[in-house]
């Protein structure tokens, strides 16, 4: 029994083959997910399909561990911004009765900005010079992280916030409607 | 790896014993509440009840409505259970007790738990039952406003065990619980409040509201998808039990008894004082609920951890 112990650990069930093991997988539906988002036909789909595109992008994260930016990026974006656009279609259109039909112009522009975008990304992935191989003291401490937004970073962090208050006001504004 | 397996599935038989249980449980408190006995025919006063339901529920036709969305109707369930399935992995149940001590423990809760949403959304939407949409969006609208004034108190406690893992902030009362500060008490009762909304259960059950809406987003469900829900909702009323007794109520900390028995006592007795105040209040409205989260709870909460931090950097 204890050799059998032993022999999972070793092999099978060692970290290192559980990662090798499920990487690919998850990079796959990653990516597969987000092919489906741009492809389906119903725009609810469409964010359900994004929210598990989202959850596959933490996972690569937990692989790079980044423990804290895997957490965050699932609260903030599958828990807040799905649940928005969920909200924003529910409210806006019909959108059941109406398949997105895709026209050719719309084809093209949406080509263009693809590889606009990959061009951008391309250039910086070339661009940047990896390190491979982290020493420990790199990782992100979760301490350093606060630290750090409230002196070195603190102003464009309030900008953010000004950014998002000012959205804020606008949707109200929005919303309201005209004062009768 | 291999002790992580047998701790997944420790937790897996841990979950569907104690929804079974916490079903039993809930029908014999609102029983009690109301004058009557409850379920008293199978088994020792009805104990083995869940039991015949589970089965009940397994051979039940599973129903289809014709015009549903198949794919988000069937996707559905699996949110509502998943999620707080995860969130186990981070419940300190002992010392060492705890499938995994993440240092981000609390936030990761957080986070898994904000999921559950999408899951009543997609039953609301894929039913394609005006009742279940009616349902999907109240549901929503109230987990997201209810969600900030309780990760606001939740962030108090944080504060003042200067920690994220759930250990070290179960540790930092080994002197004295968590409730026992003033400001803390007021999170306590903030937690309280956003949680119970935060799992449909009444005063705040407002997406299943028999009366208005059928039973709200799972209307259509039958069979076991429908026990899929049941058991992610009493799963869920497990976590926030969990959550309130670690962040509060010391965590396993107690004299003589082993932390575990100390640990699974405290979250039980919370857990019934959730079913006492579900079947003795009276149901609020939808407005008063949202005018109530935006305008009192979220403003005590802020107000409440900028004492917090004042307190503590004084």
């Amino acid at each position: 029994m204890s050799g059998l112990i032993q022999v999972l650990n070793n092999s099978l069930l060692s970290q290192d083959a559980v990662i090798k093991a499920t990487f690919y997988p998850i990079a796959f539906l990653t990516l597969f997910f987000a092919f489906l988002v741009v492809m389906s036909r119903s725009i609810f789909h469409s964010v359900i399909y994004l929210a598990f595109t989202l959850i596959g992008i933490a996972g690569i994260y937990l692989y790079l561990d980044a423990e804290f930016l895997a957490i965050v990026q699932v609260l903030i974006y599958v828990g807040a911004i799905v649940t928005l656009f969920i909200f924003t279609i529910m409210l806006t259109t019909q959108a059941d009765t109406e398949p997105i039909r895709g026209t050719v112009r719309r084809m093209w522009a949406g080509a263009l900005a693809g590889f606009a975008i990959f061009l951008i990304l391309s250039k910086v992935i070339t661009m940047t010079t990896w390190h491979i191989g982290l020493p420990e003291a790199a990782f992100v401490n979760l301490r350093e992280l606060g630290r750090s937004l409230m002196s070195k970073y603190a102003l464009p962090f309030e900008v953010i916030s000004l950014i998002s208050l000012a959205a804020l006001v606008g949707v109200i504004v929005i919303g309201r409607g005209r004062k009768r | 790896m291999l002790m992580m397996l047998i701790a997944g599935i420790a937790v897996l038989a841990f979950i569907s014993a104690s929804a079974m249980f916490l079903i039993w449980w809930e029908r014999k408190v609102s029983a009690h509440i109301q004058s009557r006995f409850g379920p008293m025919r199978v088994g020792w006063h009805g104990v083995l009840q869940p039991i015949a339901d589970a089965v009940k529920l397994l051979l039940k036709e599973d129903i289809r409505p014709a015009e549903a969305d198949k794919l988000v109707w069937w996707l559905a369930p699996f949110f509502a259970v998943v999620p707080p399935v995860m969130a186990f992995a981070a419940i300190p149940f002992g010392k060492s007790l705890i499938p995994k001590d993440l240092n981000v423990g609390i936030l990761y809760i957080m986070a898994i738990s904000s999921v559950c949403v999408i899951g009543i959304f997609m039953a609301g939407w894929g039913s394609n039952n005006k009742y279940s949409l009616l349902g999907g969006m109240r549901s929503a609208a109230q987990i997201v406003s209810y969600e900030i004034p309780m990760i606001l108190s939740m962030i108090t406690v944080v504060m003042h065990a200067n920690s994220l893992s759930m250990q070290k902030i179960v540790e930092a009362q080994s002197r004295h619980w968590n409730i026992l500060h003033p400001n803390m008490l007021l999170a306590a009762l903030v937690y309280t409040i956003a949680a119970t909304a935060e799992v449909n259960r009444a005063p705040f059950d407002i997406p299943e509201a028999e009366s208005e809406l059928v039973a709200g987003f799972h209307t259509e469900y039958s069979g076991m998808k429908f026990a899929m829900f049941f058991i992610g909702e009493y799963t869920n009323l497990f976590i926030i039990a969990a959550i309130s007794t670690t962040l509060f109520f010391g965590g396993w900390h107690g004299p003589f008894l082993p932390p575990v028995v100390w640990f699974l006592s405290k979250t039980y007795l919370c857990i019934f004082i959730w079913m006492w105040v579900r079947w003795t209040f009276p149901r609020a409205r939808v407005d008063q609920l949202m005018a109530f989260a935006w305008k009192v709870l979220t403003p005590i909460a802020f107000v409440n951890l900028a004492i917090t931090g004042w307190l503590l950097l004084k």
